[in-house]
This record gives C-alpha cells, structure tokens and sequence, in this order.
C-alpha cells in the first residue's frame, strides 16, 4: 500500500507565523524600547536610587525623558504595557515613581493619539507626576488611584482620574481641566495659576492657590468668600 | 498550479452577468477579501468542476432558476432546452418520463429501441423538488446521478460530462426525506437565500416576459436533434455545434462567453492538477478524523451512540451519528481545487477548505438530537445543518491552529514509521493520533 503520510516526506516542520505572532514581536519591540529609555532616565537621574521632588528635578528629568523616547513609535496601549511592566521586578530593576510618572508623561504628551486611556486599577503601585504638563488638545484618562503631584504643570489638556488622587494634585497648572472622581489629598491646586481641578469627593486640603477654580462635589470651593487667591 | 490562460475570466463573467442580471442576491460568505454569493458560487463551481450540487430553500427564492442560469451560460444551451430537461418531483413520476421509454412505432414492429429523455442527454441536468419524489423512485436516479449511467430495457447510455443540480423545499406535507445514499452522492449542499425587500421589490419590477436567455429558434433546433433517433456519440457532437452558435449568440448580444466542452474538459484538467498545501491536507485529515472515529467502537456507525465519559466528548465525533463516507473528501478536494481555479491561486489551501467544508458536510453529518437541542436557538444566519457545519469547521480550524505543528511533525514521523524506520509516533490528544496509530500499526 502507498505511504497515507506521503505528502509529509522529510517534512522539516516550519513555525509558522501568523499576524499575531508579528504583533506580539513588534509589541516587545517597541516596549523594550521604551523601557531602555526609563533606564537610561534612571541612570542620569537617580544613580543612588534616590531622586529628590524638586522644580529644577522634574524640569530636567522630563527633558531626558523626551530625549529618550525620540524615535520610538508607540501607542497609547504601549503606555499601559510600560504601566504594568513598571510593576515586575523581571522587567524593572528598580521603580521610583516619581521618574517613572515624568516618563510615562512625556510618553503621553507625545503620542499620537489625541486621547489616551490608562487603565491601571491592577497596578500594586500608586505612580506620582502623571499628567505633568499635558499640553492642549490632549484628553488623559486614568482609571484606578493614582500618586501625588498628579497634573502638575498642565497645560491645557484634560486629565480624568477615574479613582483618587494624593498630595499636590494640580499644582503649577496652567490651563486645563483635571477631574478626580473620587477623592483628592493636601495642598490640592498648589501654585495654581489657571484651569480648573473638579474633584467628585472630598478634598483634604488646598494649596495656596493663585488662579483658576477648585469644585469640591459641585460646589465651587475657589475661589470664594473664604479662599481668595494668594499671591506669592 | 493553477493555470491563468483566460477561461478563469470567462467563468467569472458568466458569475457577474448573472449576479448583475439574473439572479439577483446578496453576498453572504467572503472567501480571501471577496464577497460572493453562496448559491451561485458553488452553482458555478459545480457547472465547471462537473459536480452535483444540493439547493434548498423557501419555495420562490430562485434554487431552480440559479441553477438554469449556471447551467444555461457555462453549457450554452437556451433556456427553453434547459426547461424541457428538467426532472420535475412529484409522487407520480415515472422511470418512463424520468429515463426513457420504448419507442412505440418500432415496438409494434417487434423491436426494442429506447427513446431517452431529454434529461439523460443533456449534460445540464436539473432535479426539481426532489424530496417530492417518494423514496422508492428516487433510487431510480441513484446510478445516473452518481456515474452518469443511464439503463433502460436492455440498453444502456453514458454520459461523458454531466453536471447536477437538485432542489428541494424545506419539510412539509408534500415532501419525503432524501434517502441517505442519494444525499451522499451530492457534493455540496447550498441554500437559495430571500434576497431582502430592497433586492426582491427590483426582481418584482423586472418584466417576466423578457429573459434574454431564451431564444425559441435555437431551442426549437435543440429539440429536433435531441428528439431524433441517432447514435447518442453522434447526437452529442450535433449538439455541441449548436452550442457553439448558441455560445456565440451570447457573446455577440449579452457580450459574455460560455465554455465549449474542450473548454470545459481542460479546464477540469487543470483543476485536478491544482496542488493541495500541507496545512489543507493536515487540517482536511483532522475533519475526517473527528467525523470518522470513535474511540470505542472503532469508527462511527449510526446504528450505535457512543458513550458518555468518553474521553474524546470534547470533540466533534461525539456530537455526531454517522460516519463520513469516502465522498467527503472527494468532495472537499474537488470544490476547493475549483474554488482556489476560479481563485487564479497557485494551490489550495485552508481558506478554501474552510470556505468549502460546510457546504460539504452540511448534508452528510447526522447530529445527534441533544446537541441540535442545545444549538437550534442559537442566533444565525444560515439555514441549521449549514450553520452547525460551519460551527464544526471552525470548531476543528482552532484545535488545528492549536497544535499545528506538532501535528505535522506527528505526520511527518509516521511517513518514517509506515516506512519502517524505527521511530516513535508522537501521541496527542486529538482522534487523529489515534487513527495514525492504527494506519502505522503500533496500536
């Protein structure tokens, strides 16, 4: 009888790549790119694990953030991937979230997408600094709780914490809206010179405030009879 | 590999210029980025593979008329002829009006001469309603539709081309089931859909009177030589001249072509030298598999159910009661080698298996009662015995994705194994291991 297996003579058995195979490798790709731009971040930045929140840190950190995802093309779900790769130690030698939220800023004012959604409700930690300086026309969207310094600096974009936010929530914003469903820490609104900060829940305590206006659960808390702006 | 010398052109002219003013119908399956109608495709792929095709349908939704169309421009032959071919069911039908009958001039002289049908000389041949054939007279018809082989009295007429198409209305009072062994021998099963009100208001609109494929000259002609009594190979080649100008008719007034039968005859040469690739082959072995096997009976046989618990409950042998026959594949082979033709690809591969398949098994596979129970409610758009094919092939198309290579490295070992080299065959859990097993003989 003829061999039923013929069609399979010395049948060197190729992988075969199917579309997913190429955008699972592309994926790593573009997230091991982005991840040697953290590093390299953490590298200039914070060489004793240690990185202090001062104005001139941030301000320069972001600027090496910018240098170090020039040329990688991303997406938003990129961004996401970065989130959660932050949260493995395989992945990350070391998280500091105050860089790590810089970086994952300048990410999002970067992208191509004009709105971005970060759904970080798993996430084991609470990332700092997410939304600095969110320029206009861009719309952030995060869902679960977030860290301090969240939308310092914005301007003019919207930024949506769909959870709560901690300490300095929109401090040294410039225009633009940040929306907190939930609740927000102290110093909210810091060195606030414009836009507004729309909090669902409660907030714990305001900065010194010098424009722009602060809802508390509807009610508008800034300015008002007694809050009125500091000027520095 | 499939050749591209035009013909593949002419067959998808005649496609469009029935699509476009014929019989007018949505597309409803996508083969490789194109939208196609299934009851005309496969009515296509059946005219040109020289197949046996299965329509049903509510009664007036163009299963006889898709198949004329087919019929009438890829074998260029008038309307009217096709008309007065055709075999219509009903309880009162006769091998007489079916087949032929004795010549009754010469019968009185004392000898015995046939008068065939029309049907049996035609290589176009139309069933209409065949469920309305009780049972017993459609065994009249088994050999003539399965071989072309046509009896009557002593005498004895074979046709060197043919090509089938039968319709049959969903169940009711005036019908009876397909005996197994017939619906066996039909190669793909399709379903002659309602257009919708925006398609049917248009097919309303047009005048009934005017069908640009009829021509009561030609068909008068036609009717002359089929009704003359002279050797049926002399018969054929005065019929085919007639086609030919009938053809050519066709192209100077409708502008499309239709197949002379050296044509139509290469054009099954080609087909049949359309390469198979080793995922179709591999997948196509994992269908037969999972409708052939049982694990405790040693194949599937409708007389016996297999048990519950059995291991392989998970996979399609056990939603089923009968055994795929050899057909199947035959079948599978023929309208996916025509399909990739029609296509200009080089070889078939598993999107034309899995275009093809449930139309293939559709009208094979005998379900069992729990599991149309538990499937007829679903939400769907083909009639149930296409839909639960189509959910079985793509049932077995993620199993094969799954284990893809392993299974062909499980094929590739017992190529050496049946060779007799010494080597162990690879297990898996899939019925088809087992099968391979017991073809390699170590189980």
């Amino acid at each position: 009888m003829r061999n039923p297996f013929e069609e399979f003579k010395g049948q060197a058995t190729k992988r075969r790549e199917i579309p997913l195979d190429q955008i699972l490798r592309s994926k790593e790709e573009t997230l091991s790119q982005i991840l040697r731009g953290y590093e390299n971040l953490l590298k200039n930045e914070a060489k004793d694990l240690v990185w202090l929140m001062q104005y001139s840190t941030v301000i320069k950190a972001y600027t090496i953030a910018e240098e170090g995802i020039k040329g990688i093309d991303y997406t938003a779900e990129d961004i996401e991937e970065f989130c959660y790769a932050l949260d493995k130690t395989d992945q990350i030698p070391y998280l500091i979230t105050g860089p790590a939220g810089v970086y994952i800023s300048a990410l999002c004012n970067h992208a191509k997408e004009d709105e971005i959604t970060l759904r970080l409700q798993d996430l084991n930690v609470k990332i700092n600094l997410l939304g600095y300086r969110l320029p206009e026309g861009k719309r952030l969207i995060v869902e679960g709780n977030v860290g301090d310094f969240t939308g310092i600096g914005l301007d003019g974009g919207e930024l949506i914490v769909e959870g709560s936010a901690k300490n300095y929530t929109g401090a040294g914003m410039k225009r633009g809206r940040i929306v907190v469903k939930n609740n927000v820490g102290f110093n909210t609104g810091h060195g606030m010179t414009g836009g507004e900060i729309v909090v669902g829940g409660r907030i714990k305590g305001l900065g010194k405030i010098v424009g722009g206006k602060i809802y508390e659960r509807d009610h508008l808390i800034f300015p008002s009879e007694e809050m009125k702006p500091f000027f520095f | 590999m499939a050749c591209k010398n035009g013909y593949q052109r002419k067959v998808r002219d005649v496609y469009r210029f029935i699509s476009e003013n014929l019989y007018f119908n949505r597309p409803d399956i996508e083969v490789k980025g194109e939208r196609y109608n299934s009851a005309l495709l496969f009515g296509i792929l059946t005219a040109i593979y020289g197949g046996k095709e299965l329509i049903i349908g509510e009664p007036g939704l163009g299963k006889t008329t898709s198949a004329e169309y087919v019929g009438c421009l890829i074998y260029r032959y008038p309307l009217g002829t096709i008309w007065g071919s055709e075999v219509s069911g009903h309880p009162e039908q006769t091998e007489e009006k079916i087949v032929g009958r004795p010549h009754l001039g010469e019968l009185n002289r004392g000898n015995e001469v046939v008068v065939w049908s029309n049907f049996v000389q035609i290589p176009v041949k139309i069933v209409d309603e065949i469920n309305r054939l009780p049972e017993t007279k459609q065994s009249m018809i088994l050999d003539g539709v399965d071989r072309g082989n046509w009896e009557y009295l002593n005498e004895i007429l074979i046709n060197d081309e043919y090509v089938l198409f039968a319709t049959a209305n969903y169940q009711d009072k005036g019908t009876n089931t397909i005996i197994a062994p017939l619906v066996d021998r039909f190669d793909v099963l399709v379903e002659s859909r309602h257009p919708g009100p925006n398609i049917a208001l248009q097919i309303g609109r047009r005048s009934r009177l005017e069908n640009p494929l009829r021509h009561p000259d030609f068909e008068r002609r036609f009717h002359e030589v089929l009704r003359t009594q002279m050797p049926y190979e002399e018969k054929v080649s005065r019929l085919e001249e007639l086609c030919d100008l009938f053809g050519e008719y066709l192209k100077e007034e409708l502008g499309v072509e239709g197949l002379k039968k050296e044509e139509r005859q290469e054009i099954r040469r080609e087909l049949a030298r359309v390469p198979v690739d080793l995922d179709a082959n591999a997948f196509l072995r994992m269908v037969l598999a999972e409708f052939s096997f049982c694990h405790r009976f040693g194949q599937k046989r409708s007389v016996e159910q297999c048990a519950e618990g059995c291991h392989y409950t998970g996979y399609i042998c056990y939603h089923v009661r009968n055994c795929a026959s050899n057909r199947l594949p035959t079948s599978v082979i023929g309208y996916s080698q025509a399909l990739a033709w029609f296509l200009e690809d080089d070889e078939v591969d598993i999107e034309h298996i899995r275009t093809v398949l449930p139309f293939a098994l559709a009208h094979r596979v005998q379900w069992r009662d729990s599991y149309i129970s538990k499937k007829e409610g679903e939400g769907r758009n083909d009639p149930l015995q296409i839909y639960l094919a189509k959910e079985a092939t793509e049932e077995i198309f993620q199993r094969y994705n799954e284990q893809r290579d392993y299974l062909l490295e499980a094929l590739s070992v017992a190529y050496q194994a049946f060779e007799g080299e010494e080597v162990t065959p690879l297990d898996g859990d899939h019925p088809l291991y087992e099968e391979i097993k017991k073809d390699i003989g170590s189980k």
